[in-house]
């Protein structure tokens, strides 16, 4: 590389992160968009129940372009796949665990019978490496739920074991208030990446130990950390045991702090864009599947929060900031009245950065696709003779 | 004007990229406090605190365009009491590129003088045995056969076929300031990843290599002789096991040595003498609780000298470790040494060695932002850079 590139390829580093791709309204754009929301997991028909396969693998999540990270994935995809069924929909999920970790699924908002509800040593055992269970229920309540690994949660969750599960109604209630066509899935996370491979490397390790005493039958209480009541471990303590929680003491500054932050599994500049057009209204269910809160904020607009929960309001709010803790979920409804580019991000701006450079994380693009060309040019920018022709392109309105 | 401009440009994106990428530290610290009785023939000597390999490490990593990395590592060590290396020795201060496949090393550093690890209470505990030894030092100092001014390079195949050419610069007390090579090899070694090594049967390490010293002392033609030293070592996975584990490791070592010497009345004539050395050991790991608790060791080694009969050394070591709190550990090891023939005259007919100590071990890791080459995760699912 000579010394012309590298100054141009510098300043594409300093520069090009505010920028939208040149062809955003091609075709091909608004095709690759699509596979940035989850998708809905195809199933097969057995009698009443309309039956799903889902397994849970290790794969590489590229976050953003050159950043890859290693996680845990369902149909190896992060976001897992979209579960859409109709309210009263009998639903069995067929859940096969290819990875040498436990594993469960929890129905977050979803009124499973307890037996169902995916917590380990409470309402199951967890689903060892190689085996598979089978959850099964009515879908129940209406609207947008989540699912997600119960099974070392902070982990696990944080590693991309989350999927949305959304429950449709023939008579849906948001739909006959703010007709609509077009609605798009929108799952938060958080993500301290050295936290995930140290902790995945380390739980890989012990659990390929345990596997192989287990197999053995070689099961120890100590060993693995497992007690059948408290009193029993209170015995173990006072004979020497020492809890993991004592043993593996870490400073506040090992504790886990997340640095990158995801929408569907991706930070800027690969979050997915919402299209809309004038006139048109859009549903977007916000599910926050991390552990941090999000105050998202959409830029030259009001919307209406329609569900909370998944629960309809009985009086939509307007409002143009949501605070999106975490395990929420929220429906809300632009209205496509104001032509533009709009950014819709998390107002807590540390959030819209990766590992702490900004702009980054869950900041995405709110984009017409009726803006007129001679609209899509962002002025002022005569000034960066180095950029040519790079002038011309649309921007993100980067304003905080 | 506009080269001013450029110039500018390239400032910001130098403070740039200073101020976002910071190096992942590493401290390392390994503390060996032991008091010794030792019995040499008829001569009894101890030492109530001998605190020598205790040693403090430092390293900076990160990563380079191109997904390499390069790390820094900045070392120091307290040497023998006897030693004339002062009170701190150098031992590492070298610079270190990296890629999955590549491993570039330059500067002060541990040699390739011996292929294998063994659990002994310090490294160089058998030292005349496991290691092929610098013929330029005068044996006062271990140090000068571990440490030397290295140059590597390791091509790793399928993180576990290590490659290796490398040249030395060893210390030299005859010509204490050249710092040309004077020493050079290649090794080839297949090595279990750590994360992995208890549950692999039966073969966890397996290497060759081949080393010279270029060797001005014994030719009186004026040209360089090659002493040179052929090592072979196998680490076999007895009980593959994470809660009784037991390995057994063995090192050879064959000196080809120099064809004008023919006695041992000096400690150059020992180490330029031909020679074969063996030394291997056997070792019981208790786990429990998932960490390491209790260690014991039993070490054989012999040496014998082709050209010389009835000259030979033997080494006997037993040591137990034991685990009294995260990174600390109690010790306990015996040590037993003969020598016949002409090593008599160099080391002594026996000696026993018996040490108590305290260790304590620790290796921690700040500003931690990259996988490591043996992790499970890029070993069994797909390599990231």
């Amino acid at each position: 590389m000579d010394r012309k590139e590298f100054l141009k390829y510098g300043a594409m580093g300093v520069f090009g992160m505010t920028m939208l791709p040149a062809n955003l309204f091609a075709q091909q754009t608004k095709t690759a968009n699509k596979s940035l929301f989850p998708a809905a997991l195809p199933f097969s028909t057995k009698g009443e129940w309309k039956e799903f396969e889902i397994s849970i693998g290790i794969t590489e999540q590229t976050l953003a372009p050159a950043m890859k990270i290693h996680t845990l994935a369902f149909n190896d995809m992060v976001p897992g796949p979209e579960i859409r069924v109709k309210q009263g929909d009998k639903v069995r999920v067929i859940f096969k665990n290819n990875t040498d970790l436990n594993h469960t699924i929890h129905w977050h908002g979803i009124y499973v019978p307890w037996r169902m509800d995916g917590v380990p040593y409470v309402t199951q055992m967890p689903v060892m490496p190689g085996q598979e269970f089978v959850y099964e229920f009515t879908a129940e309540p209406y609207g947008t739920h989540f699912y997600h690994c119960h099974w070392g949660t902070l982990l696990h969750m944080q590693s991309g074991m989350f999927g949305s599960v959304i429950i449709e109604s023939d008579d849906d209630p948001i739909k006959k208030a703010f007709p609509y066509e077009r609605e798009y899935t929108l799952i938060y996370s958080a993500h301290d990446v050295n936290y995930i491979r140290n902790e995945l490397n380390s739980m890989l390790e012990r659990m390929k130990e345990r596997s192989f005493l287990m197999k053995n039958g070689r099961f120890s209480a100590e060993r693995f950390n497992l007690f059948n009541t408290k009193e029993e471990l209170l015995e173990s303590i006072n004979n020497g045991y020492q809890p993991p929680y004592l043993t593996n003491q870490r400073t506040s500054a090992e504790l886990p702090i997340p640095n990158w932050f995801t929408v569907n599994g991706k930070s800027y500049p690969s979050t997915p864009y919402l299209f809309i057009k004038t006139g048109e209204n859009i549903r977007i269910r916000l599910i926050n599947a991390g552990t941090e809160n999000h105050h998202l904020h959409l830029h030259g607009h009001d919307f209406w929060m329609v569900c909370d929960d998944g629960v309809p309001l009985p009086q939509p709010w307007q409002r143009n900031t949501v605070s999106l803790s975490p395990g929420k979920t929220y429906d809300i409804i632009v209205e496509g009245n104001n032509r533009g580019i709009w950014t819709f991000h998390d107002h807590d701006t540390r959030r819209v950065t990766n590992n702490g450079l900004y702009p980054g994380g869950n900041l995405l693009a709110l984009v017409y696709e009726d803006l007129p060309k001679k609209e899509r040019m962002v002025g002022g920018m005569s000034n960066m003779k180095m950029q040519g022709e790079m002038n011309l392109l649309p921007k993100i309105a980067l304003d905080e | 004007m506009r080269k001013i401009n450029l110039i500018l440009i390239l400032l910001a994106s130098v403070v740039f990229a200073q101020a976002q990428v910071l190096p992942e530290i590493e401290l390392g610290a390994k503390g060996v406090m032991s008091g010794n009785f030792e019995n040499n023939n008829t001569i009894a000597s101890s030492a109530v605190s001998d605190f020598s390999d205790s040693q403090l490490l430092l390293g900076f990593r990160q990563k380079l365009y191109n997904n390499w990395r390069s790390q820094m590592v900045f070392g120091m060590q307290f040497p023998d009491a006897d030693s004339d290396l002062g009170q701190v020795f150098y031992n590492h201060v070298f610079l270190k590129l990296e890629n999955q496949k590549n491993i570039f090393k330059i500067g002060r550093s541990t040699t390739q003088t011996i292929l294998n690890e063994f659990p002994t209470l310090r490294d160089d505990d058998a030292l005349l045995f496991n290691y092929a030894l610098n013929p330029f030092a005068d044996g006062t100092n271990t140090q000068d056969n571990q440490y030397g001014n290295v140059i590597e390079y390791t091509h790793v195949h399928n993180q576990r076929y290590w490659l290796t050419f490398h040249g030395e610069n060893f210390t030299n007390l005859s010509e204490p300031n050249n710092f040309d090579l004077n020493a050079y090899g290649g090794s080839f070694l297949y090595s279990v990843p750590e994360s992995q090594r208890w549950d692999r049967a039966i073969i966890q390490r397996l290497g060759v290599s081949y080393n010279n010293y270029v060797d001005e002392q014994t030719n009186t033609t004026g040209s360089d002789d090659l002493l040179s030293n052929i090592l072979g070592t196998v680490t076999l996975n007895l009980r593959p096991d994470p809660v009784h584990f037991i390995d057994l490791k063995i090192q050879g070592i064959y000196n080809q040595g120099s064809n004008t010497v023919d006695r041992m009345s000096t400690y150059s004539e020992y180490v330029r003498m031909p020679s074969i050395s063996t030394f291997g050991t056997i070792r019981y790991i208790y786990r429990k609780l998932e960490r390491p608790f209790l260690q014991t060791s039993l070490g054989f080694g012999y040496k014998t000298f082709v050209n010389l009969n009835e000259s030979e050394q033997l080494i006997g070591i037993a040591n137990v470790f034991y685990r009294i709190g995260d990174n600390f550990d109690m010790g306990f090891q015996y040590r037993y040494l003969s020598n016949r023939g002409q090593t008599e005259l160099l080391f002594g007919q026996t000696e026993h060695k018996i040490q108590l100590a305290l260790i304590y071990s620790v290796s921690q890791l700040f500003n931690n932002q990259f996988d490591t080459r043996n992790s499970i995760l890029n070993l069994e699912h797909k390599y990231l850079e």
